[in-house]
């Protein structure tokens, strides 16, 4: 099972490594000491240690290899994956300290609209009201979460991928982006990491990607750049439709404008609480439009998703990971924190079109991944289904759907990396991602075999794993939202079976005594996955249990901050409207 | 003091965490000898894990039944999920919990299913470890054994519907994974795909009953859904709805008509796990599941109100029975006849739990009361009798195929056990193949295996005798109370519609009669069919255990019966006593054969009788007519079955009838294809579903796609025909220069 995981290294990397690691540690420890607090007196653990330091190591540590001669490349390799995972466990030490508690004393339950349990400013581009604005609140944490503890076990998942000096700092550095995403309170820095993450996994696609991945990763690349394109001029209408603040000019912002998301919700709410619509309803609902497209083709939604099978199947494993993962729910996310909380009129608007997008992503999408033969696009296309449920959480307008729809996102975003380290895996294994070209993979791939059924089991909806608890909240809440349209979702779950155990019954099932072993490999034997990927996932499996038996972790935290958003404006929204 | 139920949560939790932990050891130590010895591939952990949940299960129904007041326990743990909901402009917090509930429903099928699991278990370290076939993958067996168990026992103790569903996937997941044990082989794969499925459709129906209920009260546990308060406030139709989707889960899970098509096929899993799904644990889920909807009915505000559902399920309940019944007549597989046996006696306690039902809601509680009692003590019987039947068809289908392995290795000249006859190869082609043209399960190659497995012979006589309902043995009782009070309910004023579920389980009596002795006599009565079977003896470590335990339990049904199990298990009040056996006993005899002083007596006596007879000597009688004959010369059964064997042959020879017209008709074709059913639903999947996701993925590809490769297309032609203005030659820089100019005067001027 251990393929020679080529662990032998010389003195002086291993003195390299040890030094590293020994000065990260100080810093560490040390950190708290120089760290800055804000006036609550909490430190900014965000920052540095969350968002810049992957960045600035991932970038730091791709250039200083690259600068190495040719036959040196092969050699610091080693090393280079070892600091990526090093600082990629720093990260999750810390947002586990969080969340734990260790770092600052927070309750991550107990949210309301509008305020971080973490929160960060500082000045940036003052003349045109950009500040550097981090915070954490229900929501954004267990992205965050997520994102930091996904990192690491990507590394681990992809370790022996080839050109490892340039693929681990590479996936490093869209952890931090991913994270900027996140803890972003300042719509000019949210613009910012939502295109900067657009560019590792370009080159993530371009480099290791399959036979077409040029055309995916340009594919990939222009189609949810368009995408943005529209959220940015929706920014920039947004940006400029608030009125100018004198207070502002006073302080040095030229036009007296933000691009402050936390300033703008402060507005939106006074709004909401006076019954009147933030920035007129024809206005909002016409932002809300712009937002959401830029969300739909992230998230993605039908018909906004045909870049990404293509981008999944040219993907290589740990672009596939992180794609699904993290970077799809960026959509969900903006749904919340822009649309959800500053358009809370238009959002009311739209529910039906919300609902409309949502069945159709779902139903549609469980009855395209039945007509698939390819493994790796059957899985993106579970991905576009199950997104659908996101948007459909969102249309019941209820603290619950809300609160199963983002944890819907943090189950996908663990159980859709491990059915693409599979098919990553099988892909590796096989040379090929048909459904039916071999059989009997329990037998001379068990291992892989094991994770295959858990990942498809987990996908589709088995309780006491993470997926279960995402659907049956949103149904409880559309249940009571739609009523007897729940037939579609139902549907939907027996189709989902279908597909799923179809394929397993192509793929691990059948093959007599030997098993069959399909045509691409030439005669040659299929041997198990390695030990780095059973280790990945083995350790995606067990969050699944974990989260699928003890929702709470997170689950608390995401009713708070659904309790929050109504709490705060969205109440008053619905019931001024009836 | 420490009581029973503070470790009530470890019953289902510790064959849950034993489940990684045999899958792990087992792929650690796969192919040394102490972990094949010893450790018999994680048997021994898998029976002390069983055992000991036994144990505690016990435990438990022992500090129960103290309880005189009978009373139900609730254990709530905590809080699962918490969350708000919008009600009337306001956000109003609530809960999903878990806890564990108890009460004589509970008790009586937590008992039911950690002996059955724990008897299973110590059968499987008989039967799976001596086959070759399985050798270095049991800890996979063992693994999802327990995993099932534990879904059984969970779903029993949940105090709430969500638990119950949570358990209830648990338990179709291990279906899927045991009958799919022996992956490698297409059919094995297919069934389980097809149990999985099957069952999923009505799982999803019972997710939407759920919705709607949890909609109705805000809540599913059972002790908020139950309060009579709380079901005068709702409304009754919505209500009815809701239990309708959760019984057609029950469908699903139970295999009554027409979701029944997965049962035959899981027959595909390695035979402990038959005895499992169709004894212990699955099948009996839905029962429990429909039983739980009891207070529902009962409830005098919905009074009246769920008739026809009541109806409904009695008669789903009948169809399947007699249907079932009708397949089962011509399987020759030992293990299918089992199926659809199973089918069909989970059928009758369907029709039994809607006759209660049906009493229950229109306000007849004591008969109400006793017709659910008799339904749970057939539901018990069964259990018993048919997890018996099933490990015996395991020993009879092991000793087949060992004596065939064998047979086939004797040319070659490995260790032949001196009984094993000659060297005629029937059907077995090569020397080491296990998988080759001989049917270990196929009745037509057994006969005669009274004298060669007497345990064996023996635990299925009375296993078949307490699902035929022979007077006095186990399903006797339980069996007479529900046909009583089918009858019963279609004699009553508005109950007309129940006679057609009375009348078919009245002949399924008489077809249960002819189908359980058919599969007897073929196998164990006559002269053998086959060298194999000539061969067969007893030799297997284990499996003998379960068979007498078992087989004393189903001929003690007189005692349960004695101990007013009827009346214990319906409401918890009565008193289980040494005490009372005796007149209980009596008097249970008493309402059996000569139900007097009630209303309609004479009918239902009548009905009594017919059914004894038809079901005792009608039925067997025929079986006896067409299969039944004397053994080989030289052999002996044990004598409380020579009398069977060779009244059987002397039935056989003085009535002999010729039943070849029916054997080559239409309707024995149609049940050989089990009425089509299986070619419709299969149909219905490659003719339409398949199809339509093919146009979708042909769709989305196309014209989706094709929409978004059309602009990417567009724009490289449309900036390729643009590109062709930059010629690079000055003249016509200078004529667009002039064109542009031109134009901007032209605008100047309009605006102006």
């Amino acid at each position: 099972m251990i393929s020679n995981a080529k662990m032998q290294m010389r003195d002086r990397e291993f003195a390299l490594i040890s030094g590293l690691l020994a000065i990260s540690a100080v810093l560490m420890y040390l950190f708290p000491s120089f760290a800055v607090e804000n006036s609550a007196g909490q430190i900014d653990w965000i920052t540095l240690p969350l968002v810049a330091f992957p960045l600035i190591a991932g970038t730091v540590l791709m250039a200083f290899a690259s600068m190495q001669p040719y036959r040196l490349k092969d050699r610091i390799g080693q090393p280079i994956k070892l600091i990526s995972l090093a600082f990629a466990l720093m990260m999750l030490g810390i947002s586990s300290g969080l969340l734990f508690g260790w770092l600052e004393s927070i309750n991550w339950d107990l949210s309301q609209y509008n305020r971080y349990e973490l929160d960060f400013e500082y000045a940036w581009i003052q003349s045109i009201g950009v500040s550097w604005h981090v915070g954490l609140d229900g929501l954004s944490f267990s992205m965050v979460w997520l994102t930091t503890v996904l990192i690491p076990i990507v590394m681990i998942t992809t370790w022996e991928e080839k050109i490892g000096w340039y693929h681990h700092p590479l996936i490093l550095m869209m952890g931090g982006a991913l994270i900027g995403v996140f803890v972003a309170l300042d719509f000019f820095m949210f613009f910012v990491f939502w295109e900067m993450t657009l560019i590792p996994m370009f080159f993530l696609i371009l480099k290791w990607g399959g036979d077409d991945r040029r055309y995916a990763a340009q594919k990939f690349f222009i189609y949810t750049f368009t995408g943005s394109v529209v959220m940015l001029l929706g920014i920039i209408t947004l940006y400029f439709l608030q009125p100018s603040s004198q207070a502002l000019v006073d302080q040095g912002v030229l036009t007296g404008r933000t691009f402050d998301m936390t300033q703008m919700a402060i507005g939106a709410q006074a709004a909401a609480n006076a019954d009147i619509a933030w920035l007129g309803i024809d206005m909002q609902k016409a932002l809300f439009l712009m937002f959401l497209l830029g969300f739909l083709v992230k998230l993605p939604a039908v018909p906004f998703h045909t870049w990404l099978p293509d981008a999944h199947v040219q993907a290589p494993t740990a672009g596939s990971m992180l794609l699904a993962g993290v970077m799809l729910k960026m959509g969900g996310y903006g749904l919340f924190r822009v649309c959800a909380t500053l358009f809370p009129e238009a959002l009311l608007e739209y529910q039906w079109l919300l609902l409309t997008i949502g069945m159709v992503s779902l139903v549609y999408g469980s009855f395209v991944c039945l007509g698939q033969t390819n493994l790796k696009r059957l899985v993106a296309f579970s991905s576009v289904s199950h997104m659908g449920i996101i948007l459909l959480g969102i249309a019941t307008m209820e603290p619950l759907g809300f609160a199963g729809a983002i944890f819907m996102m943090f189950a996908h975003g663990i159980i859709s990396p491990l059915l693409f380290a599979v098919a990553g895996a099988f892909k590796h294994h096989y040379h090929t991602l048909e459904i039916g070209s071999m059989r009997g993979m329990a037998k001379h791939s068990p291992w892989l075999a094991t994770f295959m059924m858990f990942g498809w089991m987990a996908s589709l909806g088995l309780p006491l794993l993470a997926g279960f608890v995402a659907e049956i909240t949103v149904l409880i809440a559309f249940w009571k939202a739609f009523g007897w349209w729940v037939i579609l979702p139902g549907i939907t779950l027996i189709v989902t079976a279908a597909y799923y155990l179809w394929s397993m019954q192509k793929t691990i099932f059948e093959g007599g005594d030997d098993g069959e072993m399909p045509e691409s490999l030439g005669g040659a034997p299929a041997p198990d996955i390695s030990l780095w990927e059973v280790s990945g996932m083995m350790l995606l499996a067990m969050l699944t249990v974990l989260f699928g038996v003890l929702p709470w972790i997170f689950f608390d935290m995401m009713t708070g901050y659904a309790y929050g958003l109504f709490d705060g404006i969205l109440l008053n929204v619905i019931t001024g409207g009836a | 003091m420490v009581s029973a139920i503070d470790y009530a949560l470890w019953i289902p939790v510790l064959p849950i965490v034993a489940f990684p932990i045999i899958l792990f050891l087992g792929n650690v130590f796969k192919g040394m000898p102490a972990w094949r010895g010893r450790w018999k591939e994680g048997g021994t952990i898998a029976t002390i894990v069983i055992g000991t949940c036994l144990g505690l299960s016990i435990w438990l129904i022992v500090g129960y039944i103290g309880q005189v007041t009978g009373n139900e326990s609730v254990g709530q743990i905590g809080d699962w999920l918490s969350f708000h909901m919008v009600e009337n402009g306001n956000l109003v917090s609530y809960s999903l919990g878990f806890g564990m509930y108890l009460d004589h429903v509970s008790v009586m099928l937590l008992f039911v299913a950690s002996f059955l699991c724990f008897l299973i278990a110590i059968f499987s370290l008989g039967y799976m470890n001596s086959d070759p076939v399985n050798l270095d993958r049991n800890h996979r067996f063992y693994a999802e054994f327990l995993l099932f168990c534990a879904g059984m026992l969970g779903m029993v103790l949940a105090d709430n519907f969500l638990w119950l569903f949570i358990f209830w996937e648990i338990m179709g997941l291990c279906s899927y994974l045991l009958i799919g044990f022996y992956y490698e082989r297409p059919s094995a794969s297919y069934a389980a795909k097809k149990a999985f499925l099957t069952t999923r459709v009505g799982d999803i129906f019972l997710l939407i009953g759920l919705l709607i209920l949890w909609n109705l009260f805000g809540s599913l546990d059972f002790s908020v859904v139950w309060a009579e308060d709380n079901i005068a406030a709702v409304d009754a139709g919505t209500l009815k709805i809701a239990l309708f989707m959760m019984f057609v889960g029950a469908v699903g899970k139970s295999a009554q008509f027409p979701l029944h098509v997965w049962l035959p096929d899981a027959m595909e899993g390695p035979t402990p796990v038959s005895a499992l799904i169709h004894a212990a644990t699955m099948v009996n889920a839905g029962l429990y599941l429909v039983a739980r909807m009891f207070p529902f009915f009962a409830s005098p505000a919905m009074a009246g109100e769920f008739t026809d559902l009541a109806m409904l399920i009695a008669w789903i309940g009948g169809i399947t029975a007699f249907m079932a019944a009708l397949i089962a007549f011509v399987q020759m597989d030992i293990k299918k006849v089992l199926a659809y046996s199973t089918m069909s006696q989970l059928a009758y306690i369907f029709t039994g739990l809607g006759a209660a039902l049906w009493f229950a809601n229109t306000g007849h509680e004591e008969i109400a009361l006793l017709a659910f009692g008799a339904s749970m003590f057939h539901l018990f019987n069964h259990a018993m009798a048919k997890g018996m039947l099933f490990m015996a068809s395991g020993s009879v289908i092991h000793e087949m195929h060992h004596v065939h392995h064998e047979v086939a290795h004797h040319d070659s000249g490995e260790s032949a056990a001196g009984n094993a006859a000659g060297g005629d190869h029937d059907g077995g082609q090569g020397g080491g193949d296990d998988h080759d043209h001989f049917d270990a399960q196929d009745m037509s190659n057994m006969g005669g295996l009274a004298s060669k497995m007497p345990i064996t012979a023996t635990a299925m006589a009375v296993g078949s005798a307490s699902i035929i309902g022979i007077p006095l043995i186990g399903g006797f009782w339980s069996k007479e109370g529900i046909i009583g009070a089918a009858w019963k309910a279609s004699l009553t004023s508005g109950g007309a519609w129940m006679l057609g579920p009375a009348l078919l389980l009245l002949i399924t009596a008489g077809m249960t009669g002819f189908y359980m002795s058919r599969m007897w006599f073929m196998t164990f009565a006559g002269k053998p069919n086959t060298p194999v079977a000539n061969g067969v003896v007893e030799q297997t470590p284990f499996i003998p255990i379960p068979l007498i335990t078992l087989t004393v339990v189903t001929l003690g049904g007189i005692v349960f019966a004695g101990f007013e199990f009827v009346h214990w298990v319906a409401d918890g009040h009565a008193e289980m006593h040494f005490t009372h056996v005796l007149s209980g006993i009596g008097s249970e005899m008493k309402h059996a054969f000569l139900p007097s002083g009630e209303e309609n007596g004479a009918l239902i006596f009548l009905v009594t009788m017919l059914t004894i007879v038809i079901s005792t000597i009608v039925g067997p009688a025929t079986a006896m007519a067409l299969y039944g004959g004397r053994l080989q010369k030289g052999e002996k059964a044990k004598p409380w079955l020579a009398w069977l064997v060779s009244l059987s042959s002397r039935v056989r020879r003085n009535n002999h009838f010729d039943n070849s017209i029916w054997a080559n008709s239409g309707l024995a074709d149609s049940l050989h294809q089990r009425l089509h059913f299986d070619a419709w639903y299969d149909a219905a999947m490659l003719k339409i579903v398949v199809p339509f996701a093919n146009a979708c993925a042909w769709f989305d590809q196309h014209i989706i796609d094709g929409a978004i490769k059309g602009i990417e297309y567009g724009s490289q032609e449309g900036s390729s025909v643009i590109r062709r203005l930059t010629t690079g030659s000055g003249r016509d820089y200078i004529m667009m220069v002039a064109l542009g100019t031109l134009a901007i005067f032209v605008l100047i001027w309009g605006v102006a």
